[in-house]
Formats: C-alpha cells, structure tokens, sequence
C-alpha cells in the first residue's frame, strides 16, 4: 500500500473523529435529594448495579464496623453536605490505599490508609466534600453518557477503516476518542475540588487544609521515586497543579470569611485508637520509604510518639538494609522512653538481638514482652524458642 | 495500587469482580455454542426426593438486563431487569407447581443484621462455588484431577440455617444475564454482514443450582447459553425458565 493512499484515509477519519467527538456534552441538573432515579432511565440501570456493589461491601469482611468512627466520619460527610446527609452512606475499609470513592446511588467508601494520611477533620471533611461533589454532579452518569456516545461516534472511521484494512489508524482514532473521554473525567476532578472546597468552608472547616492533604501525598511520591504510568497521571490532575489551585481557591475562601476550624483534636479522638492498626496495615505493603514520610508526619504531629517510634523501629527490622538493626533498637529504645509504646516493642527488640546473636538480650526482652502481654497470641512460639536455644 | 489514586468516580468497583467473571465466563462458552444450549450436571450420589411435598426455597433470583449498543458497550437496564424478575419468579412456580414442590420465597431478614450477615455470605459462597463449577466442572481442560468427574460440590453445613429459617428441604438459586441489541447495533449487524464481517447481537446466559439444606450439597445444577430468548416478556421468559431447569430432579 502506498503513503498516497493510506494518508487521505487517516486523515478523514481523523477529523471524523474530531468532528464528532463528546463536545456535545450537555450539563446534567443536580442530583436531586430524596429520591431514586424513574426505573427506565440510564441513570437507574447505574443505581442497579451500584446497590449490588454495595451490598458486597456492606457485607464485606474488610468493612471496619466500629459503630463510633462510622458514626464520626458519617458525621463529617454531612457537615459538609448537609444537603444530601440522608442520601449517602458511608463504608470504612480496611485497606493501606489512599482512596475515597463514591457510586452514583450515594454510598461512599473511604478507606483506613486515608485516614491514617488525614492531619484533622478539616483534611478529611476536604475529601469527602470532594467525593459528594461527584454525586451532585451525577459525574459518573455525565460520564457513562459521554463514552457511549464517544465509542459510538468512534465507530463509523473504525468500520471505515477495518474495511480499509488499516488496523493501526483505527487504533490511533480510539487513543484520540479516548483522550477526551480521559480529559473529560479531569475536568470533573477540577470540578469536584472547587465545589467541594465551598463545601468545607460552608461547613465551617479551614478549606486550607485541603493543599496539605496533596503536598503531603507528593512527599510520599516523591520518596517513593515510582513512576506512575502515563494513564494515571491524564485521568487525575498532577499533584502540584492541583495543590497550587487548592491554595488559590482557599486563600480567597478564608479571605472571605473567618478561617474555619482544622478540628484535629476531634479527629485524633476519633481515630487515635485505630492508628496502630492502620500503621500496621502499611507497613505490610513493604513501602518503607513512602511509610517512613507517613512516620515523619506522625512524629511532627507529636501526639502517641512511643506507638510511631515502635513502628518506624519495626519498618527498620523488616526492611533489614545495612545498619537497620542498629536504627531499629534506637527508635525502639525511644519507643520506650515516649508514651503510648506497645508492649510488641520488646519483642522487636528481642528480635533484632536475636538476628544479632545476642541470645541474652533478646531472652530478657522476650521475657518482658510476655510479662508484660500475658495473653501474646505468640507465646508458645516465643517459650518454645526460649527452652530450645537454652 | 500507588498512594495517589486519591478520589475517583467509583465504577465498577472490584467487588463486582467474580459476578463478572460468572457473567463473562458463560458468554464466552456461547463463542462454542449453538443457539441455545443446556448442560446440566447432577450429584455423583443418588438423589433421594423426600416423601410428599418438597419444599424449595427461591433464593432471589440474580438477574441483570443490558442493552447492548452498537459499539458492544452493555447499558445496565433497570425497568427490563424489574420486569425480567417477576417473570422468571412466576415462570419457576409454575413449572414447579405440578412437581409437588412448594416454592417459599426468601425474604431478606432486614431487621437482624447477624441474620442478613450470615445469608449473604452463603450467597457469596454460592456465587463462589458456581463460578468454580462453571470453571472446573464444564471447563474441559480445566478440569480439576482431584474430581475424576465427580460432582460432589457443596456449600458446607451452615446452609442449614435456610432449612431452619424457612423451614425448606431445598434452595433453588438462579443466575440470569441477559442482552438485548439495541436498534443501532442491530442496523450495524446487518451492514457489516453485508461486507463480510460478523458482529455479535444480544445473548442470554444463566445457571442455576439446587442445594440440598440437610447438607449443603449442591445435587443439580443447569447451565444456560442462548443466543435468542427475551426475559422482558413471559411467554419467553417461561420458555427460558424451562430450559433451565429442564431435568431438575424434583
């Protein structure tokens, strides 16, 4: 096949698809509170299948059921949406992830790796105002509508060309449909931030909380020096982007008004109890150097320091790298010389003595650890190990 | 999963994972199969009907119905999967009627949290273990050597909480999909197969099990794959449902 022919054929479909691709998108109303889409519309085939998604999670073995911190965070989504507060339903997950999603039928998942990351309850109010502005935008319905009709207008060059037997153009037509398809979803996040940035400060919050929630996620990226794929970064804007334009909108928000509260004593007491278990959650995802800026955060935050001393002292005996014994009896020894360190931080150091050879040490911190948690899930194994290495 | 994939529109979710699979799984047997076409399997052990009347309890009855449009995209349609449900509902009491089975239906213990717990996990477990017969037991190549052929799958004993609850010897559960080409698809069907090219329309796939509830034994199980049917009327749901559970041992 010669270029004089392939090249008039990609161009038409090309601007086919330029032509008609989603610009025809047209701005759906609110939704509206108190009721549940009229059965033949697209819109509650979408309800249809989320409430089945649902009911999974509602019965999911990850749920984390503590009535008191569902009621908490169930709390804060409608400060910031009192609007809606009886539409939505929240569900904590147990997960290390970052993340916080919300289906188009109202119920919302927030898991423990964002609450671990979250400073207050103004950053927390931030995320989930952010998520109930993707409800009220019917973001997920705006987008449904807006790939059907983008893979549907994609068709006609796609057949065009197939009949032309010119597979790679069609594959260059779709990346160019699906471009906009991801461009729009952008757009939403953009939108879903700005809104729900009102929100918070209509709630009274410090909408300025909202810029450390990213600035500290790029801290933990950049420490973690991973290469997100190019996909991720064309559906959710750049963190700096995004936090710059954060901190755009709540320096006006604050101008405004008065500052509005960062609520972190409420948040730590509500949560404090769970941190341990959440840290413990992370450190199994063998990141250390993104837990380590989480670590990093907690002890600036200074509240419970011997419980992260324990942790950032178990990140180094995991991790094993040169020297990490030594750094993991430091953070352990100031573990213990802090409040709030568990009685697991003796059995740590009993490790880390015993991968050294110093079967002393580790037996009198072994001993410790079992006088101090007579009831160790562990004790058989520790006894056992105890009367063998004698 | 990278720490930064903050706040997104959630869909679908993961959780929809295996009812995916099941759905996927089925439609994929349909590239083998004719128009319509049942397989079923029943218990390696004799199959004792009890004495007099058999009580079945129907389980709710998984059913989803899409619109397929013409890019292959599935439209999840809610008024057609309401419709579709009544009428698989009333075509199973009507072909079990003359068996001398009495359907009980399930109602769902809202106000007993426990209760729902402990249903709905036997109901992932019957999605789980259908999946796996799907898999393994009509796989082929899949087949598991630990079988030999065998069918001697079971949800355990703690399916015996039905038998206690509804007082049923016997739960009935049914799995539908259903797709429906949408006039562009079809007008694209036909175009394309002027030039040559075949695109697939609508497919109806589906399976259902009887678990015994002494046991938790699953003692038949039917698998469905058609490429005509319409689940949105009665007189084909009927014909679907027959096809079913045609040989159901009751």
């Amino acid at each position: 096949m010669t270029s004089g022919a392939t090249w008039p054929a990609l161009m038409m479909a090309l601007l086919a698809c330029a032509g008609c691709a989603p610009a025809s998108r047209s701005e759906l109303p609110d939704a509206p509170t108190g009721q549940r889409p009229a059965l033949a519309t697209d819109e509650a085939g979408l309800w249809m299948v989320m409430d089945r998604v649902e009911q999974d999670i509602r019965t999911s073995g990850r749920r984390v059921s503590d009535p008191a911190l569902n009621a908490y965070v169930q709390g804060v989504l409608c400060n910031v949406a009192p609007d809606y507060c009886r539409d939505l339903r929240i569900y904590v997950l147990e997960s290390a992830d970052f993340n916080a999603s919300i289906a188009p039928n109202g119920f919302v998942v927030v898991f423990t790796g964002a609450l671990l990351r979250c400073r207050n309850e103004a950053q927390l109010a931030y995320l989930l105002a952010h998520e109930v502005t993707h409800y009220q935008r019917r973001h997920t319905l705006q987008q449904w509508r807006d790939i059907r009709s983008t893979v549907d207008a994609l068709l006609f060059p796609e057949i065009a060309l197939s009949v032309a037997g010119l597979g790679p153009a069609a594959t260059l037509a779709e990346l160019g449909a699906i471009g906009s398809i991801l461009q729009f979803s952008r757009e939403q996040e953009r939108e879903a931030d700005a809104f729900g940035l009102d929100r918070v400060a209509a709630a009274g919050y410090d909408p300025s909380e909202s810029v450390d929630v990213w600035t500290n996620l790029m801290a933990e990226k950049k420490a973690a020096k991973d290469d997100e794929p190019f996909i991720f970064f064309a559906t959710h804007p750049p963190n700096a982007e995004r936090a710059a334009a954060l901190r755009e909108q709540a320096a006006a928000l604050t101008a405004s008004r008065n500052a509005g509260i960062d609520g972190v004593d409420e948040y730590r007491n509500a949560t404090l109890a769970f941190r341990g278990g959440w840290l413990r959650d992370e450190l199994r995802r063998r990141e250390y150097d993104r837990t380590q800026v989480v670590l990093d955060q907690l002890t600036s935050d200074g509240v419970r320091l011997g419980e992260v001393a324990f942790y950032r002292g178990e990140l180094y005996r995991l991790r094993g790298d040169k020297g990490d014994d030594q750094r993991a009896i430091e953070a352990y020894r100031i573990a213990l010389t802090s409040e709030g360190a568990p009685p697991e931080t003796h059995r740590g150091l009993a490790e880390v003595y015993r991968h050294g050879g110093d079967a002393k040490q580790a037996r009198a911190e072994f001993d410790e650890y079992l006088r101090l948690k007579p009831d160790a899930p562990d004790r058989t194994m520790i006894e056992t190990y105890l009367r063998t290495s004698e | 999963m990278r720490v930064d994939r903050t706040i997104r529109v959630s869909f679908p979710a993961p959780a929809r994972g295996l009812i995916r699979g099941i759905g996927r799984l089925l439609l994929s047997a349909l590239l083998l199969a004719g128009c319509t076409q049942t397989d079923s399997l029943k218990t390696s052990q004799t199959f004792q009907r009890p004495p007099g009347t058999a009580r079945v309890l129907l389980m709710p009855p998984d059913v989803e119905l899409y619109e397929l449009l013409a890019s292959g995209l599935q439209e999840p349609r809610a008024a057609w999967t309401e419709t579709a449900k009544r009428n698989v509902v009333a075509a199973i009491a009507d072909l079990l009627r003359p068996k001398n089975a009495e359907l009980v239906p399930y109602v769902e213990p809202t106000a007993d949290p426990a209760a729902e717990r402990r249903h709905t996990q036997l109901i992932k477990l019957h999605d789980a273990v259908g999946y796996s017969i799907l898999v393994y037991q009509y796989g082929g190549p899949n087949q598991l050597p630990i079988k030999q052929g065998k069918f001697d799958w079971t949800l355990g004993s703690e399916a015996s909480l039905l038998q206690r609850e509804f007082g049923a010897d016997y739960a009935l559960f049914v799995f539908m999909r259903d797709s429906y080409s949408s006039e562009g698809r079809k007008a694209m069907m036909v175009g394309l197969a002027l030039l040559g090219i075949g695109v697939s329309g609508g497919a109806q796939v589906g399976f259902a099990s009887l678990v015994d509830l002494k046991t938790g034994n699953i003692v038949w199980f039917n698998r469905l794959i058609s490429t005509t049917g319409d689940l949105r009327t009665q007189e084909p749901a009927d014909e679907a449902v027959k096809e079913l559970l045609h040989n159901q041992p009751l």
